[in-house]
């Protein structure tokens, strides 16, 4: 399972597509929000700010490596590698976890370089070594929780379908679940099955600036929103990772059928 | 002009979740505005509002992301590349399958909104002829961009995700997008997000000139054989 | 179709040349081109076929410059490719691909195609499973697809890459025995690793080491460099240390080896007569 784990890692990050995309895709979110970036960096209230940034890197770069994930399972049957992987000892589950760690490992290294590279530059500028505590605690209860969420369906969904096609439903379920204001349509925005995080951020980290989980007034669906407490956030987690599990779960039992 | 069959071909390597994604894309947006509607009190409006979404996030999405997924994947991309016919036509004519396919689709939910008179509620569109904008602006924007995208990293994947966060981008950040005069004429959404009413036809324009010029980018880059043979980026 | 290559040099990008300095003419007939893996066979492959630029040199294919995009183009117009490996579109069953090949090679009447494809599947004896999807083809089924297909636009020059890795005995001979047929006033160039495909059907011959031109020449020539430095040798003791072992074969009386060695590896070691892969062996030996 490690050594699977491994190779898949250093797989991931060896490509040079990866890091260019991510750079571009840093690269136009700080512009986009440029303003309100360089007035975080001054800001001293250290949670808030990493609370904000971790919101806003969950919200858009899960897309990105979502995308970038979504063919490593099928790659394997393209390459004509399979059979040999399969050959090879140890369990098909194992292999299967091994590859789900390493390509989430892999996800998970250029989102603390952005996230933490963030981080850094906070403390050096308002001169708060708080921020990396919190960027530390973000980035265990918030961004990893997504890195792992998403990349169990991003393995596991292009077995039934083209990663193409896997790509656009992604991006709608993400912008659907998580991003949109759950009194304008049903939803599950804000909601315990929102990988977003919104749960441990405002439950857990304090997060106040939106309103990122718990139950609206006028929304459908408001018994997947409880209040927002450290229980709650704790749950939310949990059922990312059971959800997560399922998924892969669901991956093992097709490659089984499938492999002859 | 080539025979019709080589076309077939074409359509053939897009597959069925080529052919699949424009109509299911809109169909789940329309499903969410019958759920939706089902115990509110505007049924008309809900419906209307979603299917101008459809068009023009759903189907543009979809045109980027499939666009993105062009080049890469080709096993037999060494051989394309030797054949007479250049590779970056047989590619173009994918493109053109992909975005043909989804304007259809835009133009059947176009003539929907026109038998419920939808047009009349979004009057910046100028009605339904000038209306088509509201899909074919972003549509070949997006598309433009995946195609770029993809000459750039040959690999669908990265391709596909930088389509992926632009479109978020433009969903989320629509205030920052919205501030300066720039990046209003790149705005995606105009008519479902809003925008200033006076700079709507600018945008549309803006958004098919530039979908010219990064097609334009990605046909020249597409024209070295020697990239194409090395496979995906990095 | 002469190929005349002069100075030619591919440089990746890393610094180390794939090519060096090589200078090369290919005349009509069968050529064979010898070398082991990443001796630059595959690289001189995608310059002739147009897929790579030289780094430097230049490369004349029936005197069109293979550099420039009119070459290139009048060069695709007469080639038939047969890449290493050759990917294949799975959903396609074998006609179609050859017939979407065929459109792609620009014979776009209907009634040309369709002859030619269906005699290009009965020279490779795939008409019995032409209407079964690629995907459940056998490794050989699918070379003998790419065979055809690089036949498609009755090509006057013919590049083929590893044509005979996958396939089985007779299908290799079916296979050699095909593309002789076909020298007459074409040119084909095979390149492999196999020496034997090139001894059963060759005149001429290159061997490539590391990006240079090692030999050039007939493939008698490079039998006879290994002439008096073949030898049989039998033992029930150790293996002979001199020389490179070709073949290692146990018999009632011991072990037989078949040495390729400059001396006399041992005092009871016969001569033999030399094959084309001893003689490949001896030049190797001479250059290290």
């Amino acid at each position: 399972m490690i050594p699977t784990a491994r190779y898949e890692l250093r797989m991931m990050l060896r490509k040079r597509s990866m890091w260019i995309s991510m750079a571009i895709i840093v690269g136009l979110l700080s512009l986009t929000a440029f303003r309100q970036i360089s007035d975080a960096v001054r800001d001293n209230d250290a949670r808030g700010v990493m609370t904000t940034v971790a919101l806003l890197v969950n919200i858009f770069l899960p897309v990105g490596y979502g995308s970038l994930l979504a063919d490593r399972l099928v790659r394997d049957q393209l390459l004509g590698v399979a059979p040999i992987l399969d050959a090879t000892g140890g369990s098909a589950l194992a292999r299967l976890f091994g590859k789900y760690l390493g390509v989430c490992a892999a996800a998970a290294v250029p989102l603390a370089t952005v996230y933490f590279g963030f981080a850094v530059v906070y403390t050096v500028v308002s001169g708060r070594p708080a921020g990396l505590a919190w960027a530390l605690a973000a980035f265990a209860v918030v961004l990893l929780p997504a890195v792992l969420f998403v990349g169990a369906f991003a393995l596991a969904v292009p077995l039934i379908m083209p990663a193409s096609l896997f790509r656009v439903l992604f991006v709608g379920y993400w912008f659907w679940g998580n991003a949109i204001t759950p009194a304008t349509m049903p939803t599950l925005a804000n909601s315990l099955v929102s990988p977003i995080g919104g749960y441990p951020l405002s439950a857990l980290l304090g997060y106040r600036d939106t309103v990122s989980a718990g139950p609206t007034p006028g929304a459908s669906l408001n018994f997947l929103r409880p209040q927002p407490t450290p229980a709650t956030a704790w749950l939310s987690i949990a059922v990312l990772f059971a959800l997560a599990a399922l998924a892969l779960y669901a991956a093992h039992a097709i490659r089984a059928r499938t492999t002859r | 002009m080539r025979p019709l069959l080589l076309w077939r071909y074409e359509v053939r390597r897009a597959g069925w979740a080529a052919v699949l994604a424009p109509p299911l894309v809109a169909a789940i947006v329309v499903l969410l505005a019958v759920v939706d509607a089902a115990d509110g009190a505007d049924q008309r409006g809900t419906v209307i509002r979603n299917l101008f979404a459809a068009l023009e996030m759903g189907l543009p999405l979809v045109a980027g992301i499939g666009a993105a997924s062009l080049v890469g994947r080709d096993p037999a991309a060494e051989l394309q590349l030797t054949v007479p016919t250049p590779y970056r036509a047989t590619l173009l004519r994918r493109l053109a399958v992909v975005v043909g396919w989804t304007a259809l689709v835009a133009l059947l939910i176009a003539a929907v909104l026109l038998v419920i008179d939808g047009w009349a509620d979004r009057p910046q569109a100028h009605g339904a002829v000038v209306g088509q904008l509201v899909w074919l602006a972003p549509t070949l924007w997006l598309a433009a961009v995946g195609f770029l995208a993809g000459a750039v990293f040959r690999g669908p994947a990265a391709a596909g995700g930088l389509v992926a966060v632009l479109w978020m981008i433009e969903q989320i950040l629509t205030e920052a997008v919205q501030q300066h005069q720039w990046s209003r004429l790149l705005y995606l959404f105009a008519t479902s997000q809003g925008t200033v009413p006076a700079d709507w036809t600018g945008n549309r324009l803006t958004l098919v000139a530039t979908a010219i010029v990064l097609g334009i980018a990605a046909w020249l880059l597409l024209g070295g054989t020697e990239r194409l043979v090395r496979g995906e980026a990095g | 179709m002469q190929i005349d290559i002069t100075g030619l040099t591919k440089r990746y990008k890393g610094g180390v040349p794939a090519l060096d300095r090589l200078d090369l003419v290919v005349p009509t007939g069968m050529f064979g081109l010898l070398g082991a893996n990443g001796a630059g066979k595959t690289t001189l492959m995608r310059i002739l076929a147009g897929l790579l630029r030289p780094t430097a040199g230049t490369v004349r294919i029936g005197g069109r410059d293979v550099t420039t995009r009119a070459g290139r183009l009048a060069i695709q117009r007469v080639l038939g490719y047969l890449p290493q490996d050759l990917g294949v579109y799975p959903d396609l069953t074998a006609r179609e691909f050859l017939d979407y090949v065929a459109l792609l090679k620009g014979i776009d009447d209907r009634s040309d195609r369709r002859r030619r494809v269906g005699e290009l599947l009965e020279v490779v004896a795939l008409t019995a499973d032409a209407d079964r999807r690629l995907r459940g083809y056998s490794g050989g089924m699918r070379r003998r697809v790419g065979i055809a297909q690089a036949l498609l636009a009755d090509p006057r020059l013919l590049i083929v890459d590893e044509p005979t890795a996958g396939l089985d005995p007779e299908e290799r001979i079916r296979f050699r025995t095909l593309l002789a047929q076909l020298a007459g006033a074409r040119t084909i160039v095979l390149s492999t690793h196999i020496v034997d495909d090139i001894a059963q059907t060759c005149r001429e011959l290159a061997v490539l080491a590391t990006g240079r031109l090692v030999f050039r020449g007939t493939v008698d020539e490079l039998v006879r460099r290994a002439e008096r430095h073949v030898w049989s040798v039998v033992t029930t003791g150790p293996a002979p240390t001199s020389g490179t072992i070709v073949s290692a074969v146990s018999h009632d009386d011991g072990m037989r080896y078949r040495v390729v060695s400059p001396a006399q590896p041992t005092p009871d070691a016969e001569p033999v007569p030399p094959n084309l892969e001893d003689g490949y062996l001896a030049l190797a030996q001479t250059r290290s």
